[in-house]
């Protein structure tokens, strides 16, 4: 055991001291998809003493091309990415206290998961998680560590409250609902997160040890092309949440689920949309299901779930009761 | 008058592939249309339905955010640089 870090102690700017330092870190990672699982993998094998995953989902066939923790008998064996997660990282360095939690991150439960934090990682597929990370992370004065990867492009920026930029000062509100491509629509390929994963991960680990040299800029990356390139971002003057005003995490956006009584449905509002393209909608879904319009309603069939979408952004997700999968999957091919 | 303007990778398939472009414009808002009469299709994918820049759309001015200039009445001048950086959702799924 001895042994295990050595490789890593020898390289001067983390030292015994810094492994020390990684040792006593509790680090909070929410999202285990092609950014967690590298981020976890990093984080553990680096001897990080205490590491949470939170992830809501469980293991598909699709996901296998780029979550490098995942193997198909977790999918026989019917795994949510947390729970597997947390098994084979056991397996592969024992000394950190590992913590797997199948959980749909919202605002009333997010400061249950990060309250002996020292740094949050983001490996979320969503818009709406972020702001929420954004306001707990400024409220509790924890750095979190944002990224995002489709296609073959990422990028990644770290927050240190009351010292950088916020998310919210990087974009102010939410983009307006199915204005964005997702993964799920644009396709990923694995080495754009699996560079953002990296670069999160090495900035997790400057600043557990304290280093002095940490990114504050927005780094962006194109892995077909070769490029990286770095912006400064500006702190927004009239940034609410770096005023103290955590809207996301008082519930004030995001979106609401309400379960329709004897329906098997459930309703997705979001209370910040107010109108959707239902014709640019089915242009981006007609790769990922069947999807038929007109000027009244969007009508999206996608494994078990038929969506139905109205202009107004509101959705009904048939075949389920479950308002935590209806959430996701409105943020998934619905955007957020 | 010359602008030069650095496309963001989702966009360069409507610039022919390349990163950067000259372009014209007293502002941001006629940068953006000289800019579609050369590349036509990109105008909306910077604004939307109403004209607006995409709120996803970051814009800078010689690394100053418009948000925090004057939007898209930012005015510009010979020289100067205009960066867009679309905000990225995507990470697992």
């Amino acid at each position: 055991m001895i042994d295990r870090y050595s490789r890593q102690t020898l390289f001067t700017d983390i030292g015994e001291e810094g492994q020390r330092k990684l040792g006593n870190s509790c680090v909070v990672i929410f999202g285990c998809g092609a950014l967690g699982t590298i981020i976890a993998t990093s984080l553990v094998r680096a001897g990080v003493g205490k590491i949470r995953i939170i992830d809501r989902d469980f293991i598909e066939y699709h996901n296998l091309q780029r979550q490098v923790l995942f193997n198909e008998d977790d999918i026989r064996n019917q795994l949510p990415k947390a729970i597997a997660a947390e098994r084979h990282l056991r397996k592969v360095n024992s000394s950190v206290d590992i913590e797997g939690i199948v959980a749909d991150v919202n605002f009333t439960n997010i400061e249950r998961f990060i309250h002996d934090a020292h740094i949050i990682l983001d490996g979320l597929d969503n818009f709406e998680t972020r702001y929420l990370i954004n306001d707990v992370s400024l409220r509790h004065k924890i750095p979190w560590i944002y990224g995002g990867a489709i296609s073959s492009i990422g990028m990644t920026m770290s927050i240190f409250p009351g010292e950088t930029p916020c998310f919210r000062c990087l974009i102010t509100n939410p983009p307006g609902r199915g204005t964005i491509h997702t993964c799920d629509t644009a396709g990923v390929i694995s080495p754009a997160p699996f560079i953002i994963a990296s670069l999160q991960s090495v900035e997790a680990m400057k600043i557990l040890v304290r280093a002095e040299e940490i990114n504050r800029d927005l780094i962006v990356i194109d892995v077909w092309k070769g490029t990286f390139d770095r912006t400064k971002i500006s702190v927004n003057k009239d940034c609410p949440a770096c005023q103290g005003k955590y809207e996301f995490l008082e519930g004030d956006y995001g979106l609401r689920a309400t379960s329709l009584c004897g329906q098997d449905a459930v309703q997705v509002l979001n209370p910040e949309a107010r109108t959707i393209s239902l014709e640019g909608l089915a242009a981006r879904l007609k790769h990922v299901g069947q999807a038929t319009y007109n000027q009244f309603m969007l009508r999206f069939t996608v494994d078990d779930y038929e969506m139905v979408v109205f202009p107004d952004a509101r959705a009904i997700i048939k075949n389920t009761n479950e308002e935590s999968l209806a959430r996701a999957l409105y943020a998934k091919y619905i955007g957020t | 008058m010359s602008i030069t303007v650095r496309v963001p990778t989702p966009l360069q398939r409507l610039t022919q592939n390349q990163a950067e472009v000259k372009a014209n414009g007293a502002n941001i808002k006629e940068l953006i249309e000289d800019l579609e009469k050369n590349f036509p299709g990109i105008k909306e994918r910077i604004c939307d339905e109403t004209g607006e820049i995409r709120r996803f759309m970051n814009i800078y001015v010689n690394e100053e955010d418009v948000r925090f200039l004057q939007d898209d009445t930012t005015p510009l001048k010979d020289g100067d640089e205009v960066s867009m950086i679309p905000a990225i959702a995507g990470g697992r799924q």
